[in-house]
């Protein structure tokens, strides 16, 4: 076989077999000879094909990802993006028009996103307690007030305080993208630690039937409104409703709601 | 890159499900596909595929290496590393955006035998020997047939894309 035109036509058909996954050991041999040759041209049509069509027939899955693997995607990711330069015009918008639609632009959004995953992970999760991440030094006004701010999926909605409860107000924002979220809770009884605590739950329905656990708090007593950040273990994608109950010292891992003290719902 | 998650997570899901057929070894694969998107993303040209032709095109190539290497076969260097995106003539082309309606479109100027082969792989998920057990034709002759038919439906889709936008180099 040395015509051109023959060499080029068995190395497609490699080419095909290697995309479609069905090479048997001889074939990729041959198809490693062959790429090497000069006078086989390769590009990535035929995946791009193989990828069209394959997209194409696939049925649009229902469910979301599993927890696990969302929770280790958006670990990961973090690590691949670097921060854009400081006090470019991508570093203060948080407009998502499309992935790819302008991608530096895009990415360079992502970026921040993806410092502010990684200062939460760092957050939840320290290294041997050494790494003090930047935002680490906000209080959780000023870090409510930068989400306030920045996030572009902002869900807002305001706490109905149960009968024993209801001379409080507040307010609860989340972000999706951001897997961040604050409560502004004005006159709430303060508790004594040693007796009960304020446990947060996230209704998230398209994760899962049971409420996430969205972390214990303190309502101290010479403060009429406190800021509270939003700590969930686990990935909220879609929240319909965050519920406050008083719990014992620790919190609980399933609510009994004995003693349900508010209720925000955000549809 | 959250949006991204959320939005293609079910398609990589999927396609790597459709290949592992392993729970465990699926999520490897979606892993695998996001990390090669952070790495190749700013590689993408919308001109020549779609978002979702790009990122099934990611991971097609995760799952079908996985199951090369779970195969037992000797060990062979990865099926097509990322960086022959950044190489000009893995970018070269003709004038198509390659997307899946028109491939489905193209798929159904082959022959009607071969299209139900590609139905079977690509629309049922089975693999090449099931097709040859439920068909009846000889392994060689399945492969042979997918093979030319992948070929048969790029060239379709460059003979039909004129209208397409052209493909500027990457390099």
């Amino acid at each position: 076989m040395s015509d051109p035109e023959d060499i080029q036509r068995r190395f497609e058909e490699l080419e095909a077999g290697r995309i479609l996954g069905d090479l048997d050991a001889q074939e990729r041999l041959e198809w490693e000879e062959l790429a090497k040759d000069p006078r086989c041209r390769a590009d990535l049509s035929l995946e791009f094909t193989a990828a069209a069509i394959e997209t194409e027939f696939l049925p649009p899955r229902a469910e979301p990802l599993p927890a696990t693997t969302l929770e280790h995607l958006r670990r990961d990711m973090a690590r691949f993006v670097s921060p854009p330069p400081a006090g470019s015009p991508a570093e203060r918008r948080f407009v998502w028009p499309g992935m790819f639609s302008n991608p530096q632009t895009a990415w360079a959004v992502a970026a921040l996103f993806a410092i502010l995953f990684a200062a939460k992970a760092l957050l939840q999760f320290p290294a041997n307690g050494t790494v003090k991440p930047a935002v680490a030094t906000l209080s959780p006004e000023e870090a409510r007030d930068i989400l306030l701010r920045q996030a572009g999926d902002l869900v807002q909605s305001d706490f109905k305080g149960t009968d024993a409860f209801g001379q409080m107000s507040g307010k609860v924002i989340w972000s999706d993208q951001l897997q961040e979220g604050y409560l502004t809770l004005t006159r709430l009884a303060a508790n004594t630690p040693s007796v009960s605590q304020y446990q947060l739950w996230i209704v998230d329905p398209s994760r899962d039937e049971e409420p996430v656990d969205g972390g214990v708090f303190d309502i101290p007593p010479d403060r009429e409104t406190t800021v509270i950040r939003i700590r969930n273990p686990l990935a909220v994608n879609d929240p319909k409703a965050f519920v406050i109950t008083l719990e014992q010292p620790g919190g609980v891992v399933v609510s009994k709601q004995e003693v349900v003290v508010a209720i925000a719902k955000t549809s | 890159m959250q949006d991204c998650i959320s939005r293609y997570g079910g398609l990589v899901w999927s396609i790597a499900e459709r290949h592992v057929r392993d729970r465990s070894s699926t999520e490897d694969v979606v892993q695998e596909t996001f990390t090669d998107l952070w790495k190749s993303a700013n590689r993408y040209n919308p001109a020549i595929a779609t978002e979702v032709t790009f990122i099934g095109m990611l991971a097609r190539r995760r799952a079908i290496d996985f199951v090369r290497k779970a195969s037992r076969r000797p060990q062979l260097e990865p099926l097509c590393p990322s960086d022959t995106l950044h190489h000009p003539d893995s970018m070269r082309s003709d004038a198509v955006r390659w997307e899946g309606e028109a491939a489905r479109k193209a798929l159904k100027q082959l022959p009607p035998d071969t299209q139900e082969l590609f139905f079977l792989h690509f629309d049922e998920g089975m693999t090449h020997p099931e097709i040859s057990e439920k068909t009846g034709l000889p392994l060689g002759t399945v492969k042979t047939r997918l093979r030319r038919g992948l070929i048969e439906v790029r060239d379709i889709l460059r003979r039909t894309g004129g209208s397409q936008p052209s493909i500027p180099s990457l390099s």
